[in-house]
């Protein structure tokens, strides 16, 4: 069974780039989210075992997504993959409960090392 | 430019030069222990008399630095006069800074701030570039025609320091041919 992951990012080159990046033997199946509510949406949906979260979006952006999420709960995995990267940005993304904070431009080595520590791998 | 520019290309622009702010952003916010705001870049054409027209304020400072290689063009920072003072406190210069310390200051700010961004962006696209130092730049004993481009695209982002009244603007201007290499390396990203 393919595992449903969602890949949140306003900007188009950067949710190709998250694609790109996944493993080819990995069996996903992917539903992308352009904003924050969107991305919310898909996670409510059961669209969202695993969630790829840009920080800076319309709409809610990324913490407020974290937020939601950790306030109700939610057993999704967050992999937080930003292009702001400034230790203070870390420190709230981790108070937030996100797995793992990556950094853009995303390396696909650095995205495998962290599936496989999730176990999704 | 919006015919020259798709809402893709203009999309993986905006994001690049994020990416790249963010890497210069976090380069000062780790040197002077703050947190930096960025815009979102703002992406447009504009003709030497417009952008000579943007040089004119009397608040800021300005740098330039010129780049060379598979892309060329000009990195401009504007940086303003308000919030200095804090700026170089942070950066550990003593106060009040005399004409050579507030250059060097200057120079400083504007070669951390426009080289990451620079290395960033020349990274993402594989393309090599080389700064060359800033200077202070003097935009009043600047005329029209010592642009060498004619029509060019600048890409811009703000930084603010928080808890400070400064701020700067990073501007990257590129020659018409390099332009043509940019979207061309652009649309092997948007594959």
């Amino acid at each position: 069974m393919p595992i449903p992951v969602t890949i949140a990012d306003d900007s188009l080159m950067s949710r190709k780039a998250v694609r790109r990046a996944f493993p080819i033997e990995w069996e996903v199946d992917i539903t992308e989210a352009c904003d924050g509510k969107q991305a919310l949406a898909a996670v409510e949906s059961g669209k969202a075992e695993v969630l790829f979260l840009d920080l800076t979006m319309p709409e809610l952006d990324g913490f407020g997504v974290l937020k939601y999420l950790h306030e109700h709960h939610t057993k999704t995995v967050v992999i937080v993959i930003s292009a702001d990267i400034q230790p203070e940005a870390k420190r709230l993304v981790d108070s937030l409960g996100a797995f793992r904070f990556l950094q853009k431009p995303l390396q696909s080595e650095q995205l495998r090392e962290v599936l496989f520590e999730v176990g999704l791998i | 430019m919006n015919t020259l520019l798709s809402e893709e290309q203009r999309d993986a622009l905006q994001e690049l030069m994020n990416i790249s702010m963010g890497q210069a952003a976090n380069a000062l916010a780790r040197l002077i222990s703050a947190k930096i705001t960025l815009s979102i870049p703002k992406i447009s054409a504009v003709t030497p008399h417009k952008f000579l027209a943007m040089l004119t304020k009397r608040t800021v400072w300005y740098t330039r630095q010129s780049f060379l290689g598979a892309i060329k063009g000009e990195v401009v920072a504007i940086l303003s006069k308000d919030g200095c003072d804090a700026i170089a406190l942070l950066m550990d210069y003593d106060l009040p800074l005399t004409q050579d310390t507030l250059n060097e200051l200057l120079l400083e700010l504007a070669n951390i701030l426009a080289g990451a961004c620079l290395a960033g962006f020349a990274e993402q696209l594989s393309l090599k570039a080389k700064l060359s130092m800033p200077t202070i730049f003097m935009p009043a004993a600047l005329r029209v025609e010592q642009y060498r481009w004619a029509s060019t695209l600048i890409m811009e982002v703000e930084f603010k320091v928080e808890a400070s009244h400064f701020d700067s603007k990073i501007v990257i201007c590129l020659e018409e041919a390099s332009v043509q290499t940019l979207l061309a390396t652009l649309q092997q990203l948007l594959e």
